[in-house]
């Protein structure tokens, strides 16, 4: 193809579709909560036909020895880093009103998870044009489909439900204010009618990691973090300004260090199935997916069982 | 380093005055356990301190000092 001749359209065409199409089934199996509102779909869209069209227009303009514009366009794609910071100080901002927060590991994941989304946007669509360019339209398609596949697949990183597994426990108090859920004791509950309330309206799950490496994700305090606030956005939870001891909580099973977890939450829809689908479906965060370093305080922040003198209850 | 919280000592209610000595926290000292229970529940609910029962007649009253929203 010569710089002054007519510019040929289809592998343009083939690299956007892939890269769009790329962005859009990122959306669509997004990891979180996140964007939850068309404003938030529409930015995402905006961003996603910008990014395909850099990447499949880059090779066409380089065949067509247009290098000033391939040059731009390489200065636009790195206004994408700005992604990462937009998302970062949408969801911070938002952390300060929510009453069971984010975390903020969980937020630098979704933060480098969009900004890296429009980056392999860009790719598939650079990779698929150039294939189209070269080789010939149906190779080129067919190379689109590898790659947004292939996209897809790289992209998905490993969830709860992966490492763990997430069953239904039992709600109980021992020593007459201790609160277990099944064998993992949570927290010293009190006030008797909270009490009452988490034996009610509670719900109680317990995460068994399937190896080391489930281990190591819920040793992480930002990890247990992050599956409160799933499993809060997912049943709702009956929580005020005032009332701490009804925050939900995920916590190990201490002092045994079983690498068991325990979460309560007195839920607005007591729906457990929906509980343990979401909390399988969180995301294990980068922060805690190697370490096998206990990532939180081993001391207990409350006070051990055995530290109660009361022997009656 | 994730926020994990750090309970401190917020205030203490207590049947049993000789049981408790003044320090950085408040004594309310009550008659009965239901008013303990009651004082407990409305300071809880005034300043976001989660109560704690020690199971000798007294309960305390603790803030987290670094605390995520909601007090996690």
């Amino acid at each position: 193809m010569q710089s002054s001749g007519p510019i040929d359209w289809t592998p343009m065409i083939v690299g956007f579709a892939a890269g769009f199409l790329s962005r859009l089934l990122a959306l669509r199996t997004g990891r979180t909560h996140y964007p939850g509102f068309p404003s938030g779909y529409v930015s995402q869209l905006a961003l996603a036909v910008i990014a395909a069209m850099i990447g499949s227009s880059i090779t066409v303009a380089l065949a067509g020895k247009e290098f000033t514009a391939a040059t731009f366009l390489t200065l636009a794609a790195t206004q994408f880093r700005d992604v990462r910071n937009t998302e970062r100080k949408t969801l911070e901002a938002e952390e300060s009103l929510i009453l069971v927060g984010r975390g903020a590991s969980y937020i630098e994941g979704i933060a480098v998870t969009y900004e890296a989304r429009n980056f392999l946007s860009m790719l598939v669509a650079l990779a698929t044009t150039a294939v189209t360019q070269f080789v010939n339209l149906g190779v080129g398609i067919a190379a689109g489909i590898v790659f947004v596949l292939v996209g897809e697949r790289f992209m998905s990183g490993p969830r709860i439900g992966d490492v763990c597994d997430v069953k239904p426990a039992p709600i109980r108090f021992e020593k007459g204010s201790l609160l277990y859920a099944g064998d993992v004791m949570m927290m010293e509950v009190g006030l008797k009618g909270s009490r009452e309330r988490y034996l009610q309206h509670g719900l109680a799950v317990e995460l068994i990691p399937k190896n080391l490496r489930g281990q190591a994700a819920l040793w992480n305090v930002a990890q247990r973090q992050a599956i409160a606030h799933e499993a809060a956005a997912a049943v709702g939870v009956q929580k005020d300004v005032g009332y701490p001891e009804q925050t939900p909580l995920c916590r190990m099973e201490m002092p045994n260090a079983t690498g068991k977890a325990g979460l309560t939450i007195i839920p607005v829809d007591k729906d457990i199935d929906r509980l343990i689908r979401a909390i399988k479906n969180t995301p294990v965060l980068e922060s805690g997916k190697w370490s096998k370093l206990p990532m939180t305080n081993p001391i207990p922040a409350h006070p051990e069982p055995d530290a109660s003198p009361a022997k009656e209850m | 380093m994730a926020v994990a919280p750090t309970p401190v000592m917020f205030a203490i209610v207590t049947t049993k005055p000789n049981a408790v000595h003044g320090g950085m926290a408040p004594v309310f000292v009550v008659e009965s356990e239901e008013e303990r229970d009651r004082v407990a529940m409305w300071i809880s609910r005034i300043t976001n301190a989660t109560v704690h029962d020690l199971h000798n007649g007294t309960l305390i009253l603790t803030v987290n000092q670094v605390s995520p929203p909601g007090g996690g």
